[in-house]
């Protein structure tokens, strides 16, 4: 026979002492893990409000659990009380001017309540109630300076616990505006008798003083007059020369519009241009003749230069020619100067050197 | 057409009152079988012994595998979150509530629930059945409550043990890919842990468990005469059981966080 089917008995008993051994062992486990054993300490508190914090929510101290939420109840005057418990590892933190301090995350990832001991060497009784930071008198606790408050775990943790001091500044400082407004209006009114309702008093009584003073202003001002009409004379004498200036420059402009000046007679329809140009087109006319004569001319010349052009492959070979006859000539007369029959029979000639040539193109030989 | 659905109609009915029918039996008789001498003691021990005991180490094979991937994944990924604390809730949720007791009766579905309707089939058809009638014995009593039974009491011891393996088994494996100290890792699974989680658990357990053995018996008896008739009834044995563990599942969860 098979040892499982031999000892099956055997082997489904431990198999399920083992399963009951485990259940057990963690049901143990939570238990002790969950204080269910333990003895809790229980306090009282309040909230403004439930939002953020429900039955079972930790308290939480420098990232320790301390305790646990136990119950919520919305009471007569609109605010919240809760029963907690603080764990008994913890209890001895629990000293007077201890506070509580709900956080909520503004990117919505949950909330926090925080337990902050108290700086005192006295521990609270059971049952006693400790006030939230947000409360007046948790506030107080935290300005004396009386709680223990870490600082913040993080960024945002930290400017919510600045942003709600500003909240704090800014109310007061409205409240403050809203006390003034009151204390002035009731100063407007005449009911006041501090510092602002002497200095409303005040002005009342610089008021009824007005018309004297206005007597002496009036007064004041007369002088002012009779000064004021001196340096009006002097403006007037100055205003006058300046109006003379304005004369001459009027005189001066009209001397240049006169017609008989030399642009206008230039330009006069009777003056020596007009009366140059007035000649029935006889300027026109001869002139256009030249022009003709000329152009006649230049035709000419562009004529002799064509036929000059025609006629140089002519001239070239008739120079040609010349020179060639030149020398012959000269050849010629070199044998008749050779000749001993004939020589000394020609007068030489007399060479005539230019003179168009100035003295300074020749050598200074 | 109308005639064809009223009558599909009243065989459904009827078949489903006939279910329940056997249902009832089957309870009755087990409370019985506590009571009178233990003829199917036997019977029963068998039958934890092969769909629990022999089932156990496929079901620690997953467990230890799904919790040391969401131990894995919820490492590494949770912190970018700053949420890192919530992967002991997921791993308790998944593990515990969730898949440990649903993959424990897919898993004994597929293998003591065909083997059931299979084997209660083969009965029927070789006449055993009568043969046991015929003698005085109660078929529901000595067949199908010792199965239940059986099958409900492994449901429950595997789902307790896929809850070992899933949250402490897959410590170990995590050990080699992210040390982490046991106590650390102990202390706050343990202050996430609940005893609702484990119950919860437990129960879905007790109902999956129910389903799978009655509804394996169920089909194993519907069979009638012909051998080709055991496949069938075991893999509509699966089917049902499936559909019935998914929605007892949703049944269940709805109750809970409703």
């Amino acid at each position: 026979m098979k040892f499982k089917i031999k000892f099956a008995d055997q082997i489904v008993g431990l198999f399920i002492i083992v399963a009951l051994a485990f259940f057990v062992a963690i049901v143990v486990l939570i238990g002790a893990n969950q204080r269910w054993f333990a003895k809790d300490y229980a306090f009282v508190t309040a909230f403004p409000s439930a939002t953020g914090v429900a039955p079972g929510t930790s308290i939480m101290m420098k990232g320790f659990t301390v305790g646990k939420i136990d119950k919520l109840t919305l009471n007569a005057n609109n605010s919240v009380d809760a029963e907690f418990h603080i764990y008994d590892t913890y209890y001895d933190k629990v000293r007077d001017y201890s506070i509580l301090e709900l956080t909520v995350s503004p990117i919505g990832l949950g909330s926090q309540l925080l337990f902050h001991p108290g700086r005192s060497e006295i521990q609270l009784a059971e049952g006693v109630f400790i006030p939230t930071a947000d409360s007046i008198e948790g506030q107080a606790l935290i300005e004396q300076e009386l709680v223990d408050i870490p600082p913040k775990d993080d960024t945002i943790t930290r400017l919510l616990a600045n942003v709600n001091p500003l909240l704090e500044n800014t109310n007061k400082t409205i409240v403050t505006i809203n006390r003034t407004l009151t204390e002035v209006n009731r100063a407007l009114a005449g009911q006041s008798s501090g510092p602002l309702g002497d200095i409303v008093k005040d002005a009342s009584r610089a008021a009824a003083a007005l018309p004297g003073t206005m007597e002496n202003v009036d007064g004041i001002v007369t002088d002012v007059q009779d000064r004021v009409a001196g340096l009006l004379d002097q403006v007037a004498s100055l205003l006058s020369e300046l109006e003379t200036i304005g004369g001459n420059l009027v005189a001066t402009t009209d001397s240049i519009r006169d017609p008989t000046g030399l642009v206008p007679k230039l330009l006069d329809p009777s003056g020596s241009i007009k009366t140059f140009l007035d000649d029935d087109n006889a300027l026109y006319k001869r002139v256009m003749s030249i022009v003709g004569e000329i152009d006649k001319s230049m035709k000419s010349l562009q004529g002799i230069i064509s036929g000059l052009n025609s006629e140089m492959p002519k001239v070239a070979g008739l120079l040609n020619e010349t020179r060639t006859a030149i020398q012959q000539a000269q050849d010629v007369l070199e044998g008749v100067k050779n000749n001993p029959l004939i020589r000394g029979g020609v007068t030489e000639r007399v060479q005539q050197e230019s003179l168009y040539r100035a003295m300074r193109e020749g050598s200074f030989e | 057409m109308i005639g064809q659905i009223g009558r599909a109609t009243r065989l459904k009915a009827s078949a489903l009152l006939y279910g329940l029918g056997f249902f009832y039996t089957v309870l009755r008789e087990t409370v019985r079988f506590f009571r009178k001498s233990q003829v199917g003691y036997k019977v029963l021990i068998m039958q934890i012994l092969f769909t629990g005991y022999e089932a156990l180490a496929i079901n620690a094979i997953m467990a230890i595998a799904i919790g040391a991937a969401i131990n894995v994944i919820g490492s590494s990924l949770l912190p970018q979150f700053g949420q890192s604390q919530l992967m002991y809730t997921i791993l308790i949720i998944v593990i515990t509530r969730e898949l440990g007791p649903l993959l424990t009766a897919f898993v004994i579905t597929a293998r003591s629930g065909t083997a059931i309707a299979t084997q209660l089939g083969t009965m029927v058809v070789n006449h055993e059945i009568e043969a046991y009638m015929a003698v005085g014995l109660n078929p529901v009593s000595y067949l199908v409550v010792p199965r239940f039974i059986g099958v409900v009491v492994s449901m429950l011891v595997l789902t307790v043990y896929f809850n070992i393996f899933g949250l402490l088994g897959s410590f170990i494996v995590v050990q080699i890919v992210k040390p982490t100290p046991i106590m650390e890792y102990l202390a706050a699974l343990m202050s996430t842990l609940t005893v609702s989680d484990v119950l919860s658990g437990l129960l879905k357990a007790f109902v999956f468990g129910v389903v799978v053995s009655v509804v394996a018996t169920y089909q194993g008896f519907s069979v009638n005469r012909a051998s080709t008739e055991i496949p069938v009834a075991g893999i509509k044995a699966v089917g049902l059981s499936f559909i019935l563990i998914i929605v007892a599942d949703v049944l269940i969860t709805l109750v809970q966080y409703a």
